[in-house]
């Protein structure tokens, strides 16, 4: 009989403090892709690397960067664009918002680099797609 | 009497319904045709280029973790369009205040300050109408540690039945202690097109 109030007392104290702590906010996370690519411009080159490293800056601190290369099969008119994110995943604007055009010609190889544009700059999105 | 009213009405019509619709362009998934002048993607690509450059290279970094004082300087437009170069510089200016690095000086310019309210306020002083308190203080200005200059150069050629006008979006960072030029950056941006087409 007293174990059974003993297991009483704890079940109750452990809902009080239940009861009692702060609420979490809940944060739902969706697993973002390092690379998009769209189906059209994939007939025609292929994203052969892509990297990332964090460049040192003279004051202690250091800025996201990134580089990639393609390999065309074809003449291809290719954009690109690179959307930055700090750690709770919120996007941080760089200076451009459109798409940067380039010309690969056929089995060239050709690396491209960008900078994240603040130094809480922590992931990003590669987004690859046909020059419409 | 009537047919040629209503001639004309009707020819009013079909062309009204013919022009394009005035539109908003989202200037993140503009696939319009390119200009043989300088269109806002033009300043937006030279900007990108020479913010990312520049963050990149760590000359803006200061040791310590405060920020630069940067004030801008003389931007030539070599151009043979009229342009306002702020479409260039205010860009570079809003990224480089983002990235937490540089701040610009409206208190210093080549033409005088570029907010005339910096010295208008400071007027206030000894007027009895205002609570000095409040009045900017003498020596409260801050001083540029950087200036920004910079040329938009553009050339012109005929290739066959084609024209290529060559723009070159020329940028200097000088330490004003040293009178140095501690980064450089030249983004070309060249386009073809048709010898019809006006490139001024």
């Amino acid at each position: 009989m007293p174990r059974k109030i003993t297991q009483l007392c704890v079940v109750l104290l452990a809902l009080l403090l239940s009861a009692c702590a702060p609420l979490q906010p809940g944060r739902e996370y969706v697993e973002r892709d390092d690379l998009k690519v769209d189906p059209e411009v994939r007939h025609s080159l292929i994203v052969t690397e892509l990297l990332q490293s964090r460049r040192d800056q003279p004051g202690g601190g250091s800025l996201l960067q990134i580089q990639f290369s393609v390999e065309a099969y074809e003449d291809t008119d290719m954009e690109w664009a690179v959307q930055w994110f700090d750690e709770a995943g919120m996007v941080v604007p760089g200076v451009g918002v459109g798409y940067r055009d380039v010309r690969i010609l056929r089995n060239q190889t050709r690396f491209f680099m960008a900078t994240a544009p603040h130094e809480r700059v922590v992931s990003f999105q590669l987004h690859l797609r046909e020059d419409r | 009497m009537i047919k040629p009213l209503a001639v004309a009405t009707l020819s009013t019509l079909l062309l009204a319904a013919c022009a394009a619709p005035t539109r908003y362009i989202d200037p993140a998934a503009d696939d319009g045709p390119v200009t043989m002048t300088m269109d806002y993607r033009d300043f937006e690509r030279a900007a990108d280029a020479a913010i990312q450059d520049l963050l990149a290279s760590g000359a803006v970094d200061r040791p310590g973790g405060e920020r630069y004082v940067m004030a801008v300087s003389r931007i030539v437009n070599d151009t043979m369009q009229r342009i306002d170069t702020d479409q260039l510089v205010k860009k570079i200016r809003v990224a480089l205040l983002r990235s937490g690095k540089v701040i610009t000086t409206t208190a210093v310019g080549l033409d005088g300050a570029e907010d005339e309210m910096n010295l208008a306020a400071r007027e206030l002083r000894e007027s009895a109408e205002f609570d000095q308190s409040t009045v900017q203080q003498k020596g409260t200005l801050q001083a540029p540690d950087l200036s920004l200059s910079g040329k938009i150069i553009q050339r012109n050629h005929k290739v066959d039945d084609e024209q290529q006008v060559e723009y070159y979006f020329q940028l200097s960072l000088t330490d004003l202690r040293r009178g140095l030029a501690i980064w450089e950056n030249e983004t070309p941006i060249i386009k073809r097109g048709s010898d019809d087409a006006v490139a001024w």
